[in-house]
């Protein structure tokens, strides 16, 4: 109620000192494409005010009578300037071309176009665009977003073949992965050392480290939002590359007289690439494919609507006796609305979708285990004044979980038929939230986001004698699950659990000179899902769970300051940040615990906490023939998990342990050069802390085995991380003035064969059976070759 | 599910390292498995008491001077094994009763350690075949052993492989969770790459096949730990934790010993490949 009130006030101060003033409003776009901009700046020249695009491309921005010159800026495009006379409020989009195959150097305007950023109060944010994700080397020529976002300062994963990202201290799970806004539950390909982001299907992508904006709820780490193209509107274009693994292809082209456009991006493996040394292994498979869909048709001025799509799978097959697949579905129905000059709204229909399935023939077996959810949000954003722009918005989702049935797959089979109960939940949020100009050098980002979560029933729950389904077991010094005393049952319409948080997002910053700027951020995240994992790595088989009788949801505090600074006309930027992490109701697994087809997960867990704390230096060349990065990350991140009401110590006897994602020391150097239209190198270099790991403290002998002791959780680490990448890109100089054109991309993944651990297993593996320590790598020095090309 | 497959996918780039490891645990370690094939009289029992050594010297500290007695808790019969000075302790009119509780007392350096279990029932063997077809890969040949598995209560196995000439026995643990009542099976089929003989199997090749019936604490116990033993360390494994098992020192907590006291009936057969 305080909040809404402080709105008022400052709602009625604006508008009592506003001068006579015009909006103008429109989208931004790309002159060669018709792409919408998102992040694009519009500002006054000579003044202070100005705004950025949306995700839709559209801006507005109040300008005083008279004449003015509108400048339009965003990297990689030519600034456009304006001469306007404003007498009244318009309608303005325009379209800004692009510096690509200028040998010009880009000439900066005095009132450079990242003021914005500077001013801004959204911190730990990252912007990519695909074609700077193009330009970085990769393992076998495969364009990866999820890789390229490692180079970053605080994200990291757990090492090649391991699916997902880490982002400052937090776990695989508390990412909030959406494309065009449905959510991604796996993005990995191929176990993770692929993702599931074709590269050719997508225009941008924006991971934010934890200071999430109101609008974006459910996770507590971070939010990578990839939005994928709309499709060329102003002619058929057709794009494609082929590679050692994968080949891809993708058609845009215009719709309905220039009023829509569509993309329909491919992707596919050949299959089996993997399969050399398995001559005696007939009949196996290991392939992926995705398909991506996205068309927008704009009815008239105020309405547009957009469908986008994504389909991919994952398919194992060895020798017709495993069958494992996976993969997302993901549909979003999106109606931009216009109301006026001032108000903007969106509203998406979304359904998303991840499957797992697996087949062992040898007895006769058939797994499947799914999540789905139906998602409604309405999301408006008012330009109120040039001091003050609201978001707010509703979102609700329904979840169906189905965390896995068994069925027999022949008579003869010894398996007996068995699902585990569906889990359904919703999760609905409301939000609101201001970014204000408090005075000319402070800004403000202000919000509230309200979630509930509401577990429902349909289903039985199991009881617990004193609602303790997992004991300390003092004598044996072990947790121990308990037997249920009894169940429970709630009908369809009623409400097993339910939950409300209140989420602040506060952010502040303040302009230190017009190049440089002071930030700091609050933010309370909430999340109700989790996926159950008790390995070092998360697999495409672990299954997602929701908050409910047992399970609390994950409770985030960030806390973080900043300095940012530009040099030499924006040609450099430095971003330094540190940040304070607490996390509450991390869920923990007792020693041995079984999650794979146990109905009842809260006889496996106990509720930890989690922190972490770091530091971040990004140094970026923005500008140039020469462009690129260094990052610098030094970070902890560890969890603990005490008994509580079950009794003992706790998990790893109570003590604070490093969690598999903590790294110390993260290094990653990024340079592309363009040497001229033909020639263009890059090169990436990463070194990172070795990954948390338990090793042997002893062994002995029992019933004929070495059985190894090992000492406390991830007290030891691998050996550093670290490689050295390089591509040069080569364009015939014959296709600069044709349609068809062609690039060849050469690339070396792990130049100098760094043999990185990706583990280090320990067994009686020796002569004689002696034991030793094994050292398990995956990617050596890796050529590749592709061919890429435009039409 | 997910080692086999990664295992599968990038078996050929390892490489054996050198890891200095701290040694920091030292305890002692029960090894008593009453063990009573069916069908014999059971009476012959040992039990074999050992310490924890540094993890790549293999050996075995042998613990001798140890006093080791079996109380059945039904009947209050007591079982007092003789120490053969090499780390055996043996007996040789043990009485098994299914169903019946145990109680072992361990005393050594004057310390007790204590340990209870319920000795369990095993079905027969209905047939032990050989075949090409069936098992992990086709066209190599693997040893099938099939029982009928007691329907409405909850059964807890280890099946025990060991080939004539190997120097280990290949153990797995498995319970009737998703298949109660059925007629189970268990195979065994040697990749020649995994294999510490380095070959698949041949006929006349000679393998030792037992099904333990296990109690569920056992179970617990013995599925971890042959977890951390068969894929201890990957990163597609649960993280490798203490294994604790039901040899409790009352006095003195966290002097526990390693290892296990179970007591369980099993069947066995010698099975022999033929062409």
């Amino acid at each position: 109620m305080k909040k809404i009130l402080i709105y008022c006030v400052i709602l009625c101060t604006t508008m009592v000192f506003g001068q006579e003033k015009f909006s103008i409003h429109g989208t931004i776009s790309d002159q060669s494409n018709g792409e919408l901009l998102y992040g694009a700046t519009v500002y006054i020249q000579g003044t202070s005010f100005g705004t950025t695009t949306n995700e839709y491309g559209f801006y507005s921005i109040s300008v005083p009578k008279g004449n003015c010159i509108l400048v339009v800026s965003f990297i990689g495009f030519k600034d456009l300037h304006r001469q306007l006379e404003i007498k009244q409020g318009l309608q303005l989009d325009f379209e800004i071309y692009s510096n690509e195959n200028q040998l010009d150097e880009v000439v900066i305007t005095a009132n450079g176009s990242g003021i914005t950023n500077i001013k801004r109060p959204q911190m730990s944010v990252v912007k990519l665009q695909a074609a700077t994700i193009k330009q970085i080397p990769a393992v076998l020529g495969e364009i990866d977003v999820i890789k390229t976002i490692q180079m970053l300062p605080g994200v990291t994963n757990n090492g090649e073949g391991s699916a997902g990202f880490n982002v400052r201290g937090g776990a695989v799970d508390q990412n909030l992965v959406l494309l065009d806004e449905a959510i991604i539950y796996n993005t990995a390909h191929f176990f993770g050392l692929f993702s599931v982001f074709n590269n050719d299907a997508i225009k941008d992508v924006k991971l934010y480290k934890g200071d999430i904006p109101a609008k974006f709820g459910g996770r507590i780490a971070s939010v990578l939002d990839v939005r994928q193209k709309e499709g060329n509107s102003k002619h058929f274009a057709l794009s494609g590359g082929i590679g050692l693994i994968s080949s891809r292809l993708s058609i845009e082209a215009p719709m309905y007289n220039g009023k829509g456009s569509f993309l329909l991006a491919g992707r596919a493996t050949y299959a089996q690439i993997f399969m050399k040394k398995m001559d005696k292994l007939k009949d196996n498979e290991l392939s992926f494919y995705d398909l991506n869909l996205k068309t927008n048709y704009r009815i008239n001025d105020q309405n547009k609507l957009y469908f986008s799509s994504y389909y991919g799978r994952d398919i194992f097959n060895i020798n017709n006796t495993l069958e494992n697949n996976y993969g997302n579905t993901s549909a979003n129905l999106r109606w931009n609305h216009i109301f006026n000059d001032k108000l903007f709204s969106n509203l998406s229909v979304i359904y998303s979708k991840y499957d797992y399935q697996f087949k062992l023939d040898f007895i006769k077996l058939d797994w499947v285990s799914d999540i789905e959810n139906y998602n409604v949000k309405y999301d408006l954003r008012y330009y109120l004044s040039d001091e003050i722009k609201l978001d707010f918005g509703a979102s609700i989702i329904k979840y169906n979980i189905n965390p896995g049935a068994i069925k027999p797959t022949a008579k003869d089979s010894p398996i007996n038929a068995l699902a585990l109960d569906k889990k359904r939940a919703t999760e609905s949020a409301v939000y609101l939230s201001a970014e204000h100009e408090l005075s000319p050098k402070l800004t403000a980002q202000y919000g509230l986001r309200a979630s509930f979560f509401n577990r429902l029933g349909g289903q039985s729950m199991s009881i617990y004698q004193n609602n303790l389904p997992v004991i300390y077991n003092a004598s044996l010094g072990i947790y121990q699950s308990t037997t249920p005393t009894g169940e429970q049952s709630y009908d369809k319409n009623s409400s097993i659990k339910k939950f409300g948080n209140i989420e602040p997002r506060l952010g502040l910053s303040y302009q230190l000179t017009n190049r440089s700027s002071l930030k700091g951020s609050y933010t309370r995240s909430v999340q109700y899902l989790h996926l159950l994992s008790n390995t070092s790595t998360v697999t495409s088989l672990d299954v997602w769970t929701t908050s409910g009788l047992y399970i609390k949801p994950q409770i985030s505090d960030q806390f973080a300051i900043g300095f940012y600074k530009e040099f030499s006309n924006q040609d450099y930027t430095i971003e330094l940040e540190s940040y304070f992490k607490t996390t509450e109701n991390r869920i923990d697994y007792i020693d041995g615990s079984d999650l794979i087809g146990n109905n009842n997960i809260e006889t496996e867990i106990l509720n930890g906490e989690a922190r972490a704390y770091g530091l971040e230096f990004l140094l970026r060349k923005n500008k140039g023939a020469f462009t690129g990065w260094i990052a610098y990350t030094l970070s902890k991140s560890e969890q603990r998990t005490l008994g509580g009401l079950a009794g003992g110590p706790g998990i790893n006897n109570g003590n604070w342990y490093n969690t598999a994602y903590d790294r110390t020391h993260d290094i990653s150097i990024t340079a592309a050069y363009k040497k001229n239209d033909r020639w263009s190198f890059s090169a990436n270099a990463v070194y990172q802390t070795g990954r948390p790991v338990t090793y042997p403290n002893a062994q002995y002998q029992y019933g004929g085995l070495s059985i190894t002791s090992y000492s406390d959780r991830n007290s030891n680490r691998l050996p550093a991380y670290h490689r050295m990448d390089l591509s040069a890109t080569y364009t015939p100089s014959k296709n600069l003035n044709r349609r068809w054109q062609g690039e060849w991309v050469y690339g070396i993944y792990n130049v100098y064969n760094r043999k990185n651990a990706a583990s280090i297993t320990f067994g009686e593996t020796g002569p004689g059976g002696i034991n030793e320590a094994t050292k398990t790598t995956i990617f050596g020095i890796m050529p590749s070759i592709t061919y890429n090309f435009k039409f | 599910m997910v080692v086999f497959l990664f295992a599968f996918l990038f078996s050929s780039c390892t490489e054996v390292v050198d890891i200095d490891l701290q040694y920091e645990e030292n305890r002692l370690v029960i090894e008593a498995s009453l063990d009573w094939k069916k069908g014999t009289t059971g009476k012959d029992q040992r039990i074999y008491l050992s310490r924890t050594t540094p993890y790549f010297e293999n050996s075995s500290a042998r613990v001798i001077n140890a006093q080791v007695t079996v109380i059945n808790k039904n009947t209050g019969d007591e079982f007092t094994f003789t120490d053969l000075k090499n780390g055996l302790y043996i007996i040789d009119d043990f009485i098994p009763i299914i169903g019946d509780t145990y109680l072992l007392t361990v005393i050594s350096e004057n310390q007790v350690y204590t340990a209870e279990e319920t000795m369990m029932s095993v079905p027969e063997f209905t047939r032990v075949e050989q075949s090409l077809e069936g098992g992990f890969v086709d066209d190599i040949l693997e040893v099938t052993f099939y029982f009928d598995d007691p329907v409405d209560v909850p059964n807890y196995y280890l099946s025990y492989f060991h080939q004539e000439g190997a120097l280990l026995p290949y153990l797995r643990e498995y319970s009737d969770e998703f298949t109660d009542g059925n007629e189970l099976f268990h195979f065994y089929e040697k990749d020649d790459e995994d294999d510490e003989l380095g070959q698949t199997f041949k006929p006349g090749d000679v393998v030792d096949i037992r099904n333990y019936a296990i109690s569920e604490g056992y179970y617990n116990y013995i599925s971890l730990l042959l977890e951390q033993y068969y894929n201890g360390g990957s990163p597609y494994s649960a993280m490798p934790a203490k294994l604790r098992g039901n040899c409790v020192n009352k006095e003195n907590p966290d002097n526990y010993a390693f290892g296990y006291f179970r007591a369980t009936e099993f069947v066995q057969e010698t099975f022999v490949f033929k062409e």
